[in-house]
């Protein structure tokens, strides 16, 4: 027994298609507690995706394929049970938001009777109490319960995805894990939406993996912070560990590419080059082609993990012999 | 999203996922001999003595060493009308089809292209020719005109006008919403360069596929007016015809049905199964 | 003083919809100095991408004008706004879409120069395709590939060198790193400064991305469904915002960090379409601030202070 709703060791997740073989995963832990807010940063190509799908058991098969290591989610290690044991576990342990709410609700079907369906399947009520259960559930996500007979295309974008929340939610998961939840959604929209689910978060006390590439949004919700890049973690640490003491030469990069809205003189310093071809990852660190700091040995082996704290570690050669080493940004 | 620095076309794509569709290559394969079959035809048989010359003597032979695939009522040869049915049937079809593709194609681009009321004029009038069947069409079109192997490929190619416009204007409808039409006006583009090298090229793959299908129904449409006696006349051979002229004959001599049936359904099958391998392999999302 | 590349005056786009006539761009008023940028921020729906495509007559206006130094280009015939096309031209968001599958890169970039006969014989445009490729930071070995074999990055590039084959003076910038990761993102955002600098280029520059636009534009027009509802420069709307729409927008933007963690203004409701609206103000029934003339009449951008225009009653009197 131990305290983590979500622990991941060296998850492996690989593609094999007919131009070779994408290793999208490569070797990542994650340990989650109850009631924390782990958010997920990296670019298109990281893995993010491809982690939540696993957490789920979902990773399209084929060409998807989970290599290797453990999953144990609320103590069950996913990877050993049954699918039938694994659907009862999604919607009831685990749900998932998805990044587009125009395409995740069914057009012919009512948004109550999506809701439902969903509190149907999981908790055994019957039609009606169902019904009811699911008008709450609106009310709770900001929509009159009397639009419950309403059909998805009769609600603006911010409303959709509030539906989508109210279905993640409708059979309170321990986590809930959501795929760029606010993307797809207007600035001032996106802050209704992220006051929702900061509010649902505490009340109903639950763990939530956010994958964004927005690290404004991550500073608004999450409390751990978890930087990929080319299928592995790099840096994990605290919301301040990563924000204030920031260790691997990408993270700084991507501090830098966003534009400061405080200071619009500042120059952007962008990561040089693109992220590595991912059917044929360099031996050594992935990210030594674009760093500004690489050495000989980046080159030649993978960096090892370094802690800094309990919880806050980096991979990344340049800590191997000097701890104190500092990279170039200061904090602001 | 790889950078590859070698140059690989996206024909050579398509090819390359044409490939492991094993029918699609059966369809290749026998669609390849049936042109060889056509292109070589006197190399064959003989078009005079075999295929069209009435040899009493001979008739009703069935298949043996010298006919390979017997001989018909008239004594001639019914292999070598069908090497020459061949010819007839593969040039109807693929003209026809050329007939109304470039019709139903011109009708379809600009339909979409324009829209509006330009759009509305031709689709019901098309519409109109589209609710007579098909073949209803071809009879009256060749019935009008007279049976001739022309008016036979008019009256086909016309008669599959509206499927093309439709699939033309659909898939230029798909396309001409996208961005780098824009950034072709936007460099000062007219619109007839917009339509020929854009537009038109990049809806293609729908295209493709439907003339491939629509070539064996031309040819099964071409012998189905020649069954009915409105197609190519005696004693050219054509496949169509010869089914005609020995269903009299079945119960006592069925090769003289059997071996035109068979070309037909070759043939037809034969394009069915590539179009299929086709709309597969030109399919993006299958990448 | 610098001159006046582009002024738009009462530009209108409307749209016919089965419920009524869309109001996608209402009576909206800017203009540019050569070399600089207007950026022109909204969420989507405001018209914002409209605007653009009605000032390169991509989409035909309704009303108004549009002064290319100092010419009205609505006024002119296909063939004249054919010339003009060489000196405006148009980046797209969508690196995906905006550029021909069935091209190769020399194709897509080539294209302008062919089609408006600039360079005829064919090595001198094979050479100024490579000049074009340099510029916009395009390895040459890439001369031969096809967009779909590359990243999101260097497609964008690739738009970047078609807008420039011509004699382009003032683009229209269509959200052109919002496809984009954060680290091509800035690549792209420092290429397009460094060949504004370069070039003497006029951009205007339309995103939703706030952060993005103040640290590219030297003024920024707000929008909210069709109408431009505040202006200023860039520093003095990011300091001094004053519209209530404009102050929720800056305040929704969540910030890459920890300190200054300032209170959001949350907005009640959703941003709805202009069809058939009503003559008030069109943000009257999102705005904390709205008093009954905000629901009966429509307000006029006034000058609050020197380059500072905002469109609130709020602000009519002496508030």
């Amino acid at each position: 027994m131990n305290d983590y709703l979500l622990d991941i060791e060296n998850l492996q997740v690989q593609y094999v298609t007919d131009d070779g073989t994408v290793s999208a995963v490569n070797g990542i832990d994650i340990k989650l507690q109850k009631g924390k807010t782990l958010g997920l940063v990296g670019e298109t190509g990281a893995g993010k995706t491809t982690t939540a799908m696993s957490i789920l058991r979902l990773v399209p098969h084929p060409p998807g394929k989970i290599i290797g290591g453990t999953i144990r989610l609320d103590d069950t290690d996913i990877f050993n049970i049954s699918e039938k044991e694994m659907e009862r576990m999604r919607g009831n342990i685990v749900s998932m938001i998805f990044q587009d709410p125009m395409t995740a609700l069914n057009p012919v079907i009512t948004v109550g009777d999506q809701i439902a369906e969903a509190i149907m399947i999981h908790q055994k009520l019957n039609q009606e109490k169902a019904n009811k259960k699911a008008e709450e559930m609106l009310e709770l996500v900001g929509i009159p319960g009397n639009r419950r007979n309403d059909y998805p295309h009769q609600f603006s974008g911010g409303m959709k995805q509030r539906v989508i929340i109210a279905i993640a939610l409708s059979c309170s998961p321990k986590l809930l894990i959501a795929d760029e939840p606010t993307t797809a959604l207007d600035v001032t929209i996106q802050a209704q939406v992220l006051e929702l689910m900061k509010e649902l978060k505490t009340k109903y006390e639950m763990s939530m993996i956010l994958i964004t590439h927005d690290l404004g949004v991550v500073a608004e919700v999450c409390d751990d912070v978890a930087i990929m890049y080319a299928g592995r973690i790099v840096e994990k640490g605290s919301l301040q560990d990563i924000f204030l003491t920031t260790k691997h030469p990408y993270t700084e990069g991507l501090f830098n590419s966003i534009p400061n809205i405080d200071n619009r003189k500042a120059e952007l310093k962008p990561i040089k080059g693109l992220m590595s071809d991912p059917y044929n990852l360099p031996t050594g660190c992935s990210f030594a082609d674009r760093c500004d700091y690489v050495m000989p040995i980046c080159r030649e082996k993978s960096p090892q993990k370094i802690f800094f704290s309990e919880n806050h570690y980096t991979e990344c050669h340049l800590y191997a012999t000097d701890i104190d080493f500092k990279l170039g940004r200061h904090q602001e | 999203m790889l950078d590859k620095s070698k140059k690989r076309s996206q024909s050579a794509d398509v090819w390359r996922r044409l490939r492991k569709s094993k029918a699609a290559i059966a369809g290749l394969i026998l669609i390849a001999i049936f042109i060889l079959v056509a292109l070589f035809a006197p190399l064959l048989a003989d078009y005079n003595e075999q295929a069209i010359k009435i040899n009493v003597k001979e008739r009703f032979q069935p298949p043996s060493q010298d006919h390979l695939f017997g001989t018909d009522e008239f004594g001639r040869d019914i292999f070598a009308r069908i090497v020459y049915g061949t010819r007839i049937s593969l040039f109807v079809g693929v003209i026809s089809v050329s007939i109304a593709l470039s019709i139903g194609g011109f009708l379809g681009a600009i339909a979409g292209y324009y829209g509006g009321r330009l759009d509305n004029a031709i689709m019901r009038v098309l519409d109109v020719l589209l609710a007579i069947p098909t073949i209803l069409l071809a009879i009256t079109i060749v019935a009008a005109l007279g049976a001739s192997i022309v008016n036979l490929m008019i009256a086909v190619g016309i008669s599959n006008i509206p499927g093309f416009a439709r699939v033309v204007r659909a898939s230029v409808l798909s396309v001409k919403d996208q961005e780098f039409i824009e950034a072709a006006k936007a460099i000062g583009a007219k619109d007839h360069t917009i339509i020929l090298k854009h537009v038109l090229p990049n809806s293609m793959a729908p295209i493709i596929v439907f003339s491939t299908l629509k070539v064996a129904t031309a040819i099964m449409a071409t012998s189905s007016l020649s069954f009915i006696g409105l197609g190519i006349k005696p004693p050219t051979p054509e496949w169509g015809g010869m089914l005609a002229g020995g269903r009299n004959y079945i119960r006592d001599h069925m090769y003289i049905v059997m071996y035109p049936g068979m070309a037909i359904v070759l043939a037809v099958l034969s394009l069915n199964l590539i179009g299929d391998g086709l709309r597969d392999a030109l399919d993006p999302k299958l990448k | 003083m610098s001159e006046i590349l582009l002024e738009v005056k009462n530009l209108k786009k409307y749209f016919d919809t089965p419920k009524g006539k869309l109001h996608a761009v209402d009576d909206v008023n800017f203009s540019i100095e050569k070399g600089k940028t207007l950026g022109i921020v909204g969420e989507s729906g405001c018209g914002k991408s409209t605007t653009g495509r009605v000032i390169l007559r991509l989409l035909e206006a309704t009303g108004g004008e549009v002064l290319y130094k100092g010419r009205n280009i609505l006024s002119i015939d296909k063939n004249e706004m054919r010339e003009l096309r060489k000196e405006m031209q148009i980046i797209f968001q969508d690196p995906f879409s905006s550029l021909d599958p069935r091209m190769s890169v020399s194709q897509i970039i080539e294209e302008p120069i062919k089609l408006n006969k600039l360079i005829v014989n064919k090595e001198d445009r094979y050479n100024r395709v490579l000049e074009l490729m340099d510029l916009v930071g395009l390895s040459r070995r890439l001369i031969n590939t096809y967009p779909h074999e590359l990243d999101g990055g260097r497609r964008q590039r690739i738009g970047i060198a078609r807008a420039l084959a011509l004699n382009t003076e003032f683009i229209v910038c269509d959200e052109p790193v919002s496809a984009l990761d954060v680290s091509i993102q800035a690549q792209i955002l420092n290429l397009m400064k460094s060949l504004q600098k370069q070039l003497g280029l006029t951009y205007i520059f339309i995103t939703h991305d706030l952060s993005v636009v103040n640290h590219f534009s030297d003024d920024i027009a707000v929008m909210y469904l069709g109408k431009i509802v505040e202006k200023a420069p860039s520093e003095e709307l990011f300091t001094h915002p004053v519209h209530p729409y404009t102050q929720a927008l800056l305040s929704a933007i969540p910030r890459p960090s920890l300190d200054k963690r300032s209170e959001k203004i949350i907005l009640k409701g959703e941003i709805t379409s202009p069809i058939n609206p009503k003559a008030n103000c069109r943000f009257s029934n999102r705005c904390n601030y709205a008093e009954d003339i905000c629901r009966e009449t429509e307000p006029s951008l006034k000058e609050i202070s020197p380059g500072h225009f905002v469109a609130c009653h709020l602000f009519d009197g002496s508030k």
